[in-house]
């Protein structure tokens, strides 16, 4: 096991993954409030992992992604990103636009901007988890306007992860997979809290254990 | 005889000789370098994740850093037989690939270039090309038979030559 683990004991780590399944059970709510049709959701893989074990984890460091980054700040502070893939993406897209047309074209975009819809759902997306985590620790944090960038995902991540890599550095990937009108559609939440968040993000896990009990 | 092809990591490096192709993929804020000895036709390629061995306690892999990472290429290459006066660099990637509004000074991409710029020149050697910064990531591929690099991109832009 590897030292990053190791900040936090398993019931610990079993707590975290706890809150991030809660969060996966509001994020498909939402979704299905967006998307206006059933959203089934398969149970999330939730990893707690070194920054530095992100890239290796990343199947291919040069498949394409769109990538929406949202800064957090409050109790905890650092950066999210809400990661599709290429063919989620246009899946994505497609069952947004049926919902709600004009969705995937907001006003005041370009017209050839067609990708509102993955920011409007990312930005849903953080927030529920968020939400998550501030239901179970009491912790609140915020996170900041979400950015969208589309390329390959190991240069979307790599600053992110860089700054904090070479440092014991915890963060929390969210491996979701949503289905809707029979479309697999993946998403990757990932969350890197800074250095000085980690301690406060301990404390808020043990305090919520003593409230909740044994999880 | 099959092409022997290596790709190399974020954070990691490697030398060779032609007819080899040394290839790194996925750089954003990174930097990839490749050093040359089109006489000798030996290369090496570092993905150079940050500027300075100081920046972070110097931990990690010597190619995780600009200044050890040339300093280690540099080393191989001389063992295998590399002359100074022969060697021409060149550099790929350091981007930013989220435009952030808040101005919270130069983005690590930025940094990372103009510390290898620095350190090529205090070693003395010519930087024969280079593409760098934009908010795109590259693929990059090294052919040690000619020196060529290629660079690859997600979007739509044309290959670049170097």
């Amino acid at each position: 096991m590897s030292k990053n683990t190791q900040l936090f004991t398993e019931e610990q780590l079993d707590f975290i993954r706890e809150m991030m399944n809660i969060g996966a059970g509001n994020a498909a709510t939402a979704l299905q409030q967006l998307l206006q049709c059933p959203v089934d959701l398969i149970i999330p893989q939730v990893h707690v992992l070194p920054a530095a074990q992100v890239a290796s984890i990343l199947d291919n460091p040069a498949s394409l992604v769109a990538c929406v980054r949202m800064g957090m700040v409050g109790d905890i502070d650092g950066a999210m990103f809400f990661i599709v893939p290429e063919e989620s993406k246009g899946k994505l897209l497609s069952i947004a636009e049926k919902a709600q047309p004009g969705l995937s074209k907001l006003a005041g975009q370009k017209p050839e901007d067609e990708t509102s819809a993955v920011v409007e759902t990312g930005n849903i997306l953080g927030g529920v988890y968020l939400t998550a985590i501030h239901d179970f620790c009491g912790l609140n944090i915020y996170h900041t306007v979400p950015v969208l960038a589309i390329d390959m995902i190991q240069p979307l991540l790599d600053e992110a992860l860089i700054k904090t890599s070479l440092q014991i550095q915890t963060t929390i990937l969210i491996e979701n997979e949503f289905v809707i009108e029979e479309h697999h559609i993946r998403t990757l939440l990932l969350i890197i809290p800074s250095s000085e968040s980690v301690k406060p993000m301990i404390d808020a896990l043990g305090q919520a254990k003593k409230a909740y009990g044994s999880v | 005889m099959a092409q022997c092809n290596i790709t190399i990591k974020m954070g990691e490096g490697a030398v060779n000789t032609a007819p080899q192709i040394i290839s790194s993929q996925g750089i954003g804020s990174c930097v990839v370098v490749t050093i040359y000895d089109p006489r000798r036709k030996i290369g090496g390629m570092a993905h150079i994740m940050l500027p300075g061995s100081n920046s972070v306690n110097g931990r990690g892999s010597p190619y995780h850093y600009a200044d050890t990472a040339i300093v280690t290429l540099l080393g191989k290459l001389y063992s295998r037989g590399a002359l100074l006066q022969d060697i021409v660099a060149k550099m790929i990637g350091g981007a930013q690939m989220f435009i952030c509004s808040n101005g919270s000074g130069p983005g690590i991409g930025k940094q990372n270039v103009s510390s290898i710029r620095q350190i090529l020149q205090r070693e003395q050697i010519p930087l024969s090309g280079e593409e760098v910064g934009g908010s795109y990531g590259r693929n990059v591929e090294f052919y040690l038979d000619s020196g060529k690099v290629i660079i690859k991109t997600a979007g739509k832009k044309e290959d670049v030559e170097l």
